[in-house]
């Protein structure tokens, strides 16, 4: 057994051995050896003007890097304030708008340098500090500016105090900090930031690109492609897709309202690496209504626009990173591109320098606004949001060989990272033909690198007739809740449509998988809700499975990722109540389930394997001679009738009636039977005999879901009706059929895909 | 204005628009208030001066020359940018508003907390310093030590009770016994620990393993000591006890945490001498009736938009 095997192999050795052996060595045997290192890659200091409004005014990023390391800092409301796990990382993110300073005048060769007003302004000794002050003190008294320190030349200097604060708190194999900063585009309430991290402080630009000179990210892109042209290396993560009200995963037009094309899509993978899929304003992972099936979507739901634009709210669909995930899938089928192949990180959005990671640590993101706990107890609105909802921060995980900006930043770069809800769970994923074997060995890591590829991967060529198979291995943090279960969230695509599954892969205790669904019932719970406490006495500290996906079909785009959760723990709000002296407030559930994201692993399909399988597009039926109905044919085909329709991708038969009134009603739904992305809603609300709103427009059937119109457009051809729906990229899988007998003869099994 | 109609107002999109302009250009005219407003308010002229600086933005963010047209647009931008800000300051907009002052303070800081930044400490100054502030260059205490792992996930409550039961069969034997093989379960992350501090300790097994680790003797099986995943037996080798450093030990951390407190007491030499030419008339605090806020208006006055 491996128990007393001794490893020798401390930082320092392994370091000068990475020297030694990193000419002669491929990459795979030095990644066998990549450790998690957990970070931050989203925080505000008082330097983010905004954090400055919400009395966040003394704090730089030096005091960041030392929260990160340990040391107690102040809230701006005056408290202490002390991380709970320090980190290995950080990169402070301050908001890209800088005002300019004087320090300038003391680097030779600078802008400001060169003018003459810069003389008054050097240093000589200690006692000009206060010379110079009171001069500039007199000025303003006097109502006599200094013109030159209003200057744009001067408006880079921050940037550049920010930068050499990096550089000092950097202590490589100890601790990392980034150059990182926020592009903080906010075009008509919609969030579309995008935290940007170099690689090598000694090559940032002088000032970075902020959303003044654009709010369109595909400018920040280019502006990025010409800094790598310049040899310097960064990358963009994306944050707060739940508040982007639809527009940050767009498949149809771009923000300029050109059409997405493949330069567009390979400029986004480009640059966009990463997105955050948690942070204090919400998960991004996926939502209750376009998940119906996964009973642990509904996790730290926030719906909101930034600045709480009145008679507005977000659009679901086009927000979060699930369905961005699959429409990729979509799109690399039936476009040949796919812009949305991203892997995880957490963050925080934290605008108090500090960070609160933890459930029972949490003091708000906002200063001011959401620093005290009685105020947020009463569901204080702060700009319209209900700060209950808020919760603590994300993290990120990067597998990396050491902790330094080079290797972490490439971690980063080849997406080996995953996102926790706080806590410090490590989590394994790999995935290969043969990668399951060797999952018994004391060195299974090795084995799993040799012959798979790890989180961010794409899956390597399987072998005819071969399955692709997965290790999932996952970690408890040791100061928070053990393990319930590890999933794997599947995604594939078949004729544009495409769909999701979660399978549970292994899992703590004597459950049994329920025998027709699969699904391993919940762990159960040992909180005590007035109590606010929880005790580890179920759920796991390690699980480890493998898993071969038992419906995998080579010839369609898939990917695959996993998902672990933690044993229920009281949520913050249960824990302050208890300190306030309430009841745990009714609009936030009492406990939560903390958990980590890996990355996802890709697997596509040659052009030879796509081939076999092939849908009837909207252009085949046009090929045939088919009309597409207008206005008048199209209440004549539905208006007050029930319409019976087939999927042809899935089999699925299905009723629709359209009432007069202009509400519709999906019925017969199979809950079985993954649903094509984005329409979740519609058919969830019909197992419940909720309608959905529709109009006839424009020669298309036109229903709302989440805020987001979607269009069906019908073609007869000889006496056959056939439809195609917006988000399925030009195919027509929906067939009107004459009223089944029986939906599910029982000699006639669907086929799954 | 009342608090109320003041809150209307932030709410609006409109003016969203204009702050950005206004952060821009209102912040400059607190200090120069002069050029722009005592010349032709309806007259905006760009010299080859202002149009080099907009040039120089440009490429300060390691962007090629600019072409014909991209200036056009830069200065065209800059154009609205100005027309905008001074509409709004025309209409007052920039008066009472608590996200300006807030940003001009904010600026304010910077150029004070930027004098800091310019002096460089000498030798004696950081030894002088040093030898008053030494406890705060502490260096922590290393531990080098192994251990076995008892798992709950195997052995579920008899974890504990395992451990005690294997370290009366390791009593009097070496560290690495043959026996102990045999007796507990495969760690998932080390088994040997080589100079870690109890930050360290504590991030990888929890606080209270860490705790108890350092207060351990050398050279013997110990335990059962409890981490965040189970029990342990240690066998601690080595334990370097913590010790201040020589100043030449950590000269440069020295320098930094100088510079540190010179620019929080810059700050407030700075905050203090701005405030002597100041008279301050407050009431006395006792006097204020703070019964009766937690009204609706209250909480809205409270409020401030936000751009996060």
């Amino acid at each position: 057994m491996a128990g007393l095997r001794i490893h020798l192999s401390t930082l320092m050795v392994r370091a000068s051995a990475l020297a030694m052996t990193s000419t002669l060595m491929a990459g795979s045997a030095l990644a066998q050896e990549r450790e998690a290192f957990f970070g931050e890659t989203h925080v505000h200091t008082g330097w983010s003007f905004d954090a400055y409004i919400f009395g966040n005014t003394k704090t730089s990023p030096a005091d960041a890097y030392k929260y990160a390391k340990g040391q107690t800092i102040k809230h701006p409301l005056g408290y202490d304030i002390k991380i709970d796990t320090p980190l290995d990382w950080m990169g402070v993110t301050d908001h890209s708008e800088y005002v300019g300073t004087v320090s300038l005048a003391n680097t030779p060769g600078s802008d400001i340098a060169k003018l003459p007003i810069a003389q008054k302004l050097i240093v000589h000794s200690p006692a000009d500090i206060q010379r110079i002050y009171l001069w500039l003190g007199g000025t303003i008294v006097d109502k006599k500016p200094i013109e030159e320190l209003i200057s744009p030349e001067v408006a880079g200097s921050v940037w550049k105090q920010n930068v050499g604060m990096a550089d000092q708190a950097n202590e490589p194999g100890k601790f990392t900090a980034f150059c990182s900063y926020e592009w903080t585009s906010t075009p008509n309430n919609r969030n579309m930031h995008r935290n940007v991290f170099f690689k090598d402080c000694a090559k940032v630009p002088l000032t970075p690109f902020s959303s003044i000179d654009s709010s369109d990210p595909s400018d920040l892109w280019n502006w990025m492609d010409g800094q790598r042209k310049e040899g310097n290396e960064l990358l963009a993560i994306s944050h707060n897709a739940n508040l982007s009200d639809g527009h940050m995963f767009p498949t149809d037009v771009d923000e300029k309202g050109r059409p997405i094309d493949a330069a567009w899509a390979a400029s986004r993978d480009r640059n966009e690496r990463l997105t955050e899929i948690k942070q204090i304003k919400g998960a991004s992972e996926t939502h209750p209504t376009l998940s119906p099936n996964d009973e642990f979507a509904n996790f730290e739901i926030l719906t909101y626009l930034l600045g709480d634009p009145s008679g507005r709210f977000p659009q679901v669909p086009g927000s979060y990173i699930r369905q961005a995930l699959k429409d990729g899938l979509a799109m690399n089928e039936a476009r040949d591109y796919n812009p949305y192949k991203t892997g995880f990180v957490g963050g925080s959005d934290s605008h108090n320098t500090g960070v609160p990671y933890r459930q029972n640590n949490f003091y708000g993101g906002h200063g001011h606004a959401d620093g005290e706990m009685k105020q947020r107890m009463a569901g204080f609105l702060f700009a319209g949001l209900d700060t209950r909802l808020e919760n603590p921060a994300g993290l990120t995980g990067l597998w990396a060989e050491e902790n330094t900006r080079a290797s972490l930043f490439d971690a980063m770069q080849r997406k080996e990272t995953f996102a926790t809800s706080g806590p410090h769970i490590k989590v394994r994923l790999f995935g290969g033909a043969d990668v399951a074997a060797a999952v018994d060995q004391a060195d299974w890591v090795k084995a799993a690198y040799a012959s798979g590829v790890p989180m961010g991967g794409d899956l390597p060529p399987l072998g005819d007739g071969k399955a692709p198979s997965f290790v999932v291995w996952a970690l408890k943090d040791p100061t928070s809740g053990n393990l319930d279960r590890i999933q794997i969230v599947k995604g594939w695509s078949k004729n544009g449509q495409s769909f999701e599954k979660i399978f549970d892969v292994t899992w703590a205790g004597n459950r049994t998988p329920d025998q027709f669904t699969g699904v391993v019932p919940p762990i159960g719970s040992t909180v005590n809700i007035a109590d606010a406490s929880y005790t580890n006495t179920i759920g796991s500290v390690e699980l480890k499975g493998t898993w071969t996906d038992p419906e995998f079909d080579p010839s369609l785009d898939a990917f695959y990722y996993a998902r672990t959760l933690e044993i229920p723990t009281p949520r913050w709000t249960t824990i302050q109540a208890k300190e306030v002296g309430v009841a745990p407030p009714d609009n936030v559930p009492a406990t939560i389930q903390e958990r980590a994201w890996t990355s996802p692993i890709w697997y596509t399909p040659t052009k030879e394997q796509r081939t076999t399988v092939k849908g009837t597009t909207v252009a085949d039926l046009q090929a045939q001679g088919a009309t597409a109905l207008d206005d008048k044919a199209l209440n004549d085909l539905v208006v007050g009738k029930t319409t019976w329709v087939r999927n042809t991708v899935t089999g699925d038969v299905f009723s629709i009636a359209w009432t007069t009134s202009g509400q519709r009603l999906i019925g017969n739904v199979n809950g079985e039977i993954p649903k094509p992305s984005e329409v979740g809603d519609v058919f969830h609300g019909g197992s419940l005999g909720a309608g959905t709103a529709y109009a006839i427009k424009d020669g298309a059937i036109v229903t709302t879901l989440g805020n987001m119109p979607y269009e069906a457009t019908v073609y007869k051809v000889g006496d056959k009706y056939f439809a195609a729906r917006s988000n399925e990229f030009g195919f027509a899988n929906y067939e009107v059929v004459p009223t089944p007998q029986a939906l599910d003869p029982l000699d006639q099994q669907k086929s799954p895909f | 204005m009342s608090r109320h109609r003041l809150q209307q107002i932030l709410s609006e999109p409109l003016l969203h628009f204009f702050v950005v302009g206004v952060l821009v250009f209102g912040g400059y005219r607190f200090f120069n208030p002069e050029p722009e407003q005592a010349v032709d308010p309806q007259r905006i002229e760009l010299t080859e001066n202002d149009v080099q600086q907009l040039a120089i933005s440009w490429l300060a963010q390691g962007r090629p020359q600019p072409s014909p047209d991209e200036l056009r647009s830069l200065v065209d931008q800059k154009v609205t940018e100005e027309i905008l800000s001074r509409e709004a300051v025309a209409l007052g907009l920039d008066r009472d508003d608590q996200i300006i002052k807030r940003r001009l303070a904010q600026k304010m800081d910077f150029l004070v907390a930027d004098l800091a930044a310019l002096e460089e400490p000498t030798e004696a100054q950081l030894a002088d310093w040093y030898s008053k502030n030494s406890d705060r260059f502490a260096l922590p205490p290393h531990a080098s030590f192994r251990h076995l792992y008892f798992s709950p996930d195997k052995r579920g409550d008899g974890a504990r009770g395992d451990a005690t039961a294997a370290l009366a069969v390791l009593a009097g034997k070496s560290a690495d016994a043959l026996q102990a093989q045999t007796l507990a379960d495969p760690f998932m992350l080390r088994n040997f620990y080589g100079d870690s501090t109890p930050a360290q300790t504590a991030k990888e097994f929890g606080p209270a393993f860490a705790e108890t680790l350092y207060g351990l003797k050398p050279g013997a099986w110990q335990g059962p000591v409890q981490s965040g995943y189970g029990w342990h037996l240690v066998w601690v080798e080595s334990i370097e006890p913590g010790r201040v450093p020589l100043y030449e030990e950590v000269k440069p951390d020295v320098k930094a945490a100088w510079l540190d407190a010179r620019y929080q007491e810059v700050k407030r030499t700075a905050l203090e001498e701005m405030r002597s030419r100041y008279t301050v008339v407050a009431v006395p605090l006792d006097d204020v009736d703070l019964t009766n806020l937690n009204s609706q208006d209250a909480a809205n006055a409270a409020q401030e938009p936000v751009s996060q």
